[in-house]
């Protein structure tokens, strides 16, 4: 297998965008090839999970390899729910590992609030088991609340923990220009003070409305490339070191242990294998908080703190940036926002810029390694991936 | 007749499935028509739930309970729940009853109430 290294990044402005998808998707491809100085790719993933539906437009990727006049690169549209960007990234990576080709460019792009919100809501609901799940009214919000009762219950989680990861990352997009909320917020006025309730109110209990993410439009995208073309092109070396993918039971409520996520403890797990890596070596990780329980929950299954200590890790300022493991210092899915197709790329995006050194304001300091986590579904198909700066 | 909602026990092994599966999660046999339907118990108890507000489209109610039970025989399936105070490990009696309705159908599911 080939070594294969990220030589060009791009992003859109996470936020409602006026613009078709094909633009969008094209806006931040045309960001990756200039950052990369290339005008030729050999072939194209791009990664989405809701054009047919959401915008009436299949066939995606054909659309931005003319859009881009890369023609006639091969082409070809991923989707794979909310873990799209990742499983698009690793199909890139396959390529060039294999020999197959040389330069691949991976996008991922969403535009949600082409939709209203209910529509927005049922159209993610889609992707849960339809006969045991998606008939009774089930959203992805109250997937997660399920799941955080649970956790609550357990191991003493508490609604001011979920608010605190709200808080953090919320205020982390601030340091973020292209992310989709720019409004800080305090514990005060989404937990403490009476005002809070109507503020904050449920959106199913016992998650409330800052522990969610936004519904945002939005694209990013990535190139990847053989060794010896990342060395002709002469950008910072960044190895994507390590791939894991997993999947677990369709339907949530079979897990054995319902407050496991063992698809996100595999793919970890794989992708440190891969990369030789250890969750102690990684400097910043990008987790994937559509949900703030989500945040929590990761952190421990990838491996950063015991089971049940993530909170406690929080609390302590642990995953903040200057602490121990930064998480989600460009905003996260909270801050950014979270275009579905875009996320599993826009994290990738966050950590390239990191290991570049060009974090600004949320920069970490001397970041050399870096990890993202791509949880699609309810966590029945996660990508883990690995990246670490060489030169 | 009541209503039913069935599990799929394969024949081979005698391993129960809910949600119904193509193959056999256990051992794999994966003949045609390898599961027997069972109909699921009616009773359990609450493993966890929430109040949803914001529901998809087609939802015509202001909140919705949902709801994992854990059933009698160790199964679990999700419902939507009619309680007022429901609290993580209180018993459960589930009926089918219609839980979405769209223009041309209707879907039953079960309801869970406190026992």
């Amino acid at each position: 297998m080939r070594d294969v290294y990220v030589a060009g990044i791009g992003i859109t402005t996470f936020t409602r965008l006026e613009y078709p998808l094909t633009e969008i998707a094209s806006y931040a491809s045309m960001m990756a090839l200039k950052d990369a100085g290339l005008t030729e790719v050999d072939q194209i993933y791009v990664a989405n999970m809701g054009s047919p539906r959401v915008n009436h437009q299949t066939a995606l990727a054909s659309a931005v390899a003319d859009s881009l006049s890369l023609l006639p690169a091969g082409a070809a549209a991923i989707e794979n729910g909310p873990a799209s960007g990742a499983a698009a990234i690793k199909a890139g990576f396959q390529a060039v590992a294999s020999g197959m080709d040389d330069v691949v460019l991976v996008a991922g792009v969403e535009r949600m609030r082409e939709v209203n919100n209910l529509e927005a809501t049922d159209f993610v609901a889609t992707l849960t088991h339809p006969l045991t799940e998606y008939i009774y009214g089930v959203t992805l919000p109250s997937h997660a609340a399920m799941f955080a009762r649970l956790y609550m219950e357990k191991y003493g989680v508490t609604e001011r923990h979920l608010a605190m990861v709200g808080v953090k990352n919320q205020n982390a997009a601030l340091n973020n220009e292209w992310a989709h909320l720019q409004q800080e917020i305090s514990m005060e006025g989404i937990l403490d003070s009476p005002e809070a309730m109507t503020n904050n109110p449920y959106v199913a209990e016992p998650l409330r409305f800052f522990d969610a993410c936004p519904v945002s439009d939005g694209g990013a995208a990535i190139i990847l490339v053989s060794k010896e073309k990342a060395q002709e092109l002469g950008r910072p070396m960044i190895r994507l070191s390590g791939i894991g993918q997993a999947t677990d039971t369709h339907a949530v409520f079979e897990r054995e242990e319902p407050t496991d996520l063992l698809a996100v403890r595999k793919a970890a797990e794989d992708a440190y294998a891969m990369s030789g890596l250890s969750p102690d070596d990684i400097d910043v990780a990008e987790l994937h908080d559509a949900f703030t329980i989500l945040e929590i929950a990761e952190s421990e299954e990838v491996g950063f703190f015991p089971k049940g200590e993530g909170h406690i890790a929080l609390e302590k300022g642990e995953t903040a940036l200057g602490g121990r493991i930064p998480i989600n210092v460009g905003g996260g899915l909270k801050g950014r926002g979270h275009p579905v197709g875009a996320t599993g790329v826009a994290q990738a995006w966050e950590i390239v810029t990191q290991l570049r050194g060009d974090g600004g304001k949320r920069q970490v300091e001397g970041a050399r390694t870096g990890l993202t986590l791509n949880f699609g579904g309810f966590g029945n198909n996660v990508v883990c991936l690995t990246f670490v700066r060489e030169d | 007749m009541a209503r039913e909602i069935y599990a799929y026990k394969c024949r081979r092994c005698g391993t129960m499935h809910y949600p119904m599966r193509m193959v056999c999660k256990e051992c794999k046999a994966n003949d045609f028509f390898e599961f027997d339907p069972v109909p699921l118990p009616k009773t359990g108890k609450l493993l966890t739930f929430t109040t949803v507000y914001n529901l998809p489209a087609q939802y015509e109610v202001a909140t919705l309970g949902l709801g994992i039970v854990e059933l009698e025989n160790g199964m679990r399936m999700l419902g939507q729940i009619e309680i007022d105070d429901p609290e993580i490990g209180m018993a459960v009696k589930g009926s089918v009853e219609v839980v979405r309705r769209e223009t041309y159908d209707n879907y039953y599911g079960m309801v869970f109430t406190a026992a």
